[in-house]
């Protein structure tokens, strides 16, 4: 039973977890003996990483992008909302 | 929600195809019922204004919080979260074999699904009892004091959510029922749980 369907749903998971292989090297646990610096290119690249994941785990496991126009711009609001306003925190 | 159900029991096989074609043609189609969505979206509202609240007490002791971000263990938190992506993995696949009429299927993935958000239940607890011998406990500080909150709300919904796969469950096993928008209503809510955790993850160990 492997349609399109099935593969993209694999695609979207494939994608998610190489994701999250790749923020393994930027979480700052890793320098534990020396202290650890904030880092604005790595805090946009969370947030950048954190939004696409965010958005394949609605569009793709959520079912999403075949729903409701309502609801597609619901969650792309809440998505862009959240992100948008961590990083300007952050930032200020 | 009993009355809706009804309505989808007895229009059972009409749904399935309707759904069927609806894949095809990428037709419009409310996956579950809208009464879980507004459970789900209210949710995501709610924490969201927790992510925000964490970071503005953040925003406050930058340094504090980021010295505290590296006694979290982060090979914890990447296999807790590729466990969570691999049972949502399961979940979504387990709503396509149910629109396909392969219910043994759809049961088995649930299973995998369930198993892995039991898997999550464990790590977390270890990860928790491994933080509390080392002395880092709610009152350590305002990361920690987030960083328990944050995961222990997370870890309820995980445990609602695993109650609501065994509803879905119940519904696979019954020849008479197997309503299609119940299977996914629970995938629904499984996908938040794992939506809110990729948040969690970014925001406790990941950014600097």
């Amino acid at each position: 039973m492997t349609t399109t369907v099935a593969r993209t749903t694999t695609y979207a998971w494939m994608v998610l977890s190489a994701i999250t292989i790749v923020s393994w090297w930027l979480a700052p646990s890793h320098t534990r003996g020396a202290v650890a610096v904030a880092s604005v290119p790595i805090t946009v690249a969370v947030v950048l990483l954190g939004f696409i994941k965010g958005r394949l785990i609605i569009q793709y496991f959520m079912e999403v992008r075949t729903a409701p126009r309502w609801l597609k711009l619901f969650t792309d609001a809440w998505l862009t909302t959240l992100w948008v306003g961590v990083l300007a925190i952050y930032l200020y | 929600m009993a009355n809706t159900g009804q309505t989808a029991a007895e229009s059972g096989p009409a749904t399935v195809s309707s759904v069927n074609s609806a894949e095809g043609q990428r037709r419009v189609h409310l996956p579950g019922d809208v009464h879980m969505w507004v459970m789900v979206l209210g949710d995501l509202i709610i924490f969201g204004a927790y992510f925000i609240i964490f970071m503005v007490f953040r925003a406050m002791k930058p340094q504090e919080f980021l010295a505290s971000e590296q006694h979290l263990n982060i090979n914890i938190g990447v296999l807790n979260t590729l466990v969570l992506l691999a049972s949502s993995w399961f979940i979504a696949r387990s709503v396509q074999a149910t629109r396909a009429g392969d219910q043994a299927q759809a049961l088995r993935l649930t299973y995998g699904g369930g198993l892995c958000g039991v898997a999550f239940i464990a790590i977390k607890a270890y990860e928790w009892s491994t933080k509390i011998a080392q002395g880092y406990t709610i009152s350590s500080n305002d990361f920690f004091m987030f960083y328990y909150m944050l995961t222990g709300v997370h870890l309820f919904h995980v445990s609602l959510g695993l109650l609501i796969l065994g509803i879905t469950v119940r519904e696979l096993r019954n020849p008479r029922r197997r309503r299609p928008f119940m299977i996914e209503a629970g995938a629904t809510y499984w996908h938040m749980v794992d939506l809110l955790w990729i948040v969690i993850f970014a925001l406790l160990y990941v950014m600097r």
